[in-house]
């Protein structure tokens, strides 16, 4: 039975429509009129317990939307959502104690309190006991560092420092769904790792995920499946292997030859790969159809008849997949 | 104690000490409270002269004036602007995934911020009770209902600054709806002028509020304007008014969470 089942989910929002200028905002005093925008259109989404689901799209797509119907914030327009067999806007406080919500732009530590003082608030909030709180806090400490910051007021973190704690507040009662919107946003490499890491081990535990991220190395660590909306609808859901499988036709191979590479000369010789010039004059790249040529095929044609001083190997990464979901490129 | 009530005295305590971080406020209040307050007994002084007016002479003035200081503190005193922001800012999204009822989480926090005006009407008070010697209570009961109409100003003034505050749902601006709240409030309170002095629509128009509870009622009890049945009578539509409004403001927040739209992460 899924954790988390929305059906035809919609949100649409009612925005003024005035002229510009002054002219435009008198005109509107007196004879208001307005715009409907879908923001969500007509989602289904189905989450299974255990699952890790990114939930990805490019910005005003509906993801924060989506994320903001699924935990009761908003109310749907049209639709119906259940997480575990609840409505989450109407039966919100319920709800509320089996979900953890992280959003990346918005904080909810108490900002003049220290850390722990948040935490201690967000234990008596959710009735958590006293050993288990004990026993989160270490682990968030191992895991998150969270102990060099816990006596500091939330308005003193750093950012990394603020998410970290943010994550705390958010995973303090162990909830079984978790949503997570944007939890890397304006961190650096190493504290994106270990957040990262963090996750693996929490979708590795078994909670529920659901992750917007505009940082695809976020999606490819943490998730096994990946839903892509664009423009309030679902372009693309189902695992990432898949995605990758269906979508990656091609790989290559890079080349770096003992003298200058002539991509057009190659291209002659090698008609069946496709070449282009590298950024250095010795560097060429060949890349090929996966279907028709195994990479050993390939390797040992052209290492035979090229004797090049090194070679990698490289397919499209997630992200131009995605890249090329949201121009319209590819197709479900 | 309970899990709720934890949470609802955290709250009050965070409150309090966001207010209590600014020191100065307190001083700047009273300086504030407290020139008003001389200004309105310098008025009233030469107004009354060794007369009376609406029923009230010198004396009862001087009284009614620092009951007045004493309760616009605390009406006014309270942390509206941290319910706005949250509304206005978008952090009633964060708000709202978490197991609490936003609108006892408000009050928490506003009758925490409230509590931090009591050392500044207190102090503001008792100076005044030196300088000016207001006559005492007309009974020690009248003194001990006054102090417990006094009492329900804390979720009184959290009501109706709630309710107000709610309307941001819709206008998505709150400092007119500030203004005219603090208007209607000093007006029909008779905390700018007694309602006694008022023509009797006016009058009529403020009973049916509850506004008079913040200076009148107060001020008509210590005084000796109602006996004791009339003043347990006020004490009574001062409890109504906070049961209704609890009410109203719940009504008022179920219809205003749909009006919900926070854009972007």
């Amino acid at each position: 039975m899924p954790i988390l089942e929305a059906r035809s989910l919609s949100k649409r929002f009612r925005r003024p429509d005035k002229g510009s200028g002054f002219k435009g905002a008198l005109k509107h005093l007196v004879q208001r009129k307005y715009k409907n925008f879908t923001a969500v259109d007509a989602i289904d989404l189905s989450i299974e317990p255990g699952e890790s689901v990114a939930y990805v799209g490019p910005n005003g797509a509906g993801k924060s939307t989506t994320v903001k119907l699924l935990t009761g914030i908003l109310q749907p327009t049209e639709g119906t959502v259940r997480v575990m067999g609840r409505d989450p806007h109407t039966e919100r406080i319920a709800n509320a104690h089996d979900i953890g919500v992280l959003f990346g732009q918005r904080t909810q530590l108490w900002w003049d309190l220290p850390v722990e003082e948040s935490l201690k608030l967000l234990k008596h909030m959710y009735g958590v006991s006293e050993a288990d709180y004990k026993a989160r806090i270490e682990r968030f400490d191992e895991l998150l560092g969270l102990g060099e910051f816990m006596p500091a007021l939330a308005r003193t973190l750093s950012l990394g420092q603020r998410m970290r704690a943010d994550l705390a507040c958010a995973l303090i009662h162990d909830p079984k769904m978790v949503y997570l919107d944007e939890p890397t946003i304006g961190l650096d490499i190493s504290v994106k790792d270990r957040l990262r890491a963090f996750l693996r081990q929490l979708v590795d535990d078994g909670t529920t995920l659901l992750l917007t991220s505009h940082d695809l190395a976020d999606i490819e660590e943490v998730c096994e499946r990946i839903v892509v909306i664009d423009e309030g609808r679902i372009a693309y859901d189902g695992p990432i292997e898949q995605l990758k499988a269906h979508y990656i036709t091609t790989k290559a191979v890079n080349l770096i030859l003992d003298g200058p590479a002539d991509a057009e000369a190659l291209a002659e010789k090698f008609p069946h790969y496709e070449w282009s010039a590298g950024e250095a004059s010795s560097e060429v790249t060949a890349t090929y159809e996966s279907s028709r040529f195994t990479t050993a095929e390939v390797l040992g044609d052209l290492t035979a008849q090229l004797a090049p001083r090194d070679l990698s190997l490289s397919e499209p990464s997630i992200e131009d997949v995605i890249r090329r979901l949201y121009a319209g490129e590819l197709t479900k | 104690m309970t899990h709720t009530l934890a949470v609802d005295r955290a709250l009050a305590v965070i409150s309090l000490k966001r207010r209590l971080a600014y020191k100065a406020n307190w001083v700047f209040a009273i300086i504030l409270g407290g020139g008003a307050m001389l200004s309105g007994l310098a008025l009233w002084r030469n107004l009354l002269g060794d007369g009376t007016l609406g029923g009230y002479d010198w004396d009862s003035m001087r009284a009614y004036m620092i009951i007045g200081f004493f309760t616009a503190t605390l009406a006014f005193g309270g942390a509206d602007w941290a319910i706005a922001d949250r509304i206005l800012d978008g952090l009633i999204a964060v708000d709202l995934t978490k197991p609490m009822d936003f609108q006892r989480a408000r009050a928490a926090e506003f009758v925490g911020s409230m509590v931090s005006t009591v050392p500044t009407a207190v102090v503001g008070s008792a100076i005044a009770w030196l300088v000016f010697s207001p006559p005492a209570p007309v009974s020690p009961l009248a003194g001990a209902l006054t102090a417990v109409s006094i009492l329900f100003i804390f979720p009184l003034a959290f009501e109706i600054t709630y309710l107000s505050v709610l309307v941001c749902f819709w206008t998505r601006r709150y400092l007119g709806i500030m203004w005219a709240r603090e208007a209607v409030l000093s007006f029909f309170s008779g905390i700018m002028v007694p309602l006694a002095l008022m023509p009797a629509p006016l009058q009529i128009a403020a009973w049916c509020l509850p506004f008079p509870h913040f200076t009148t009622t107060p001020s008509n009890i210590y005084l000796g304007r109602v006996d004791t049945p009339g003043a347990l009578g006020l004490i009574a539509a001062e409890a109504a008014w906070v049961v209704v409004m609890w009410f109203a403001g719940r009504l008022v927040f179920n219809h205003a969470v749909k009006k919900v739209t926070v854009h972007g992460g």
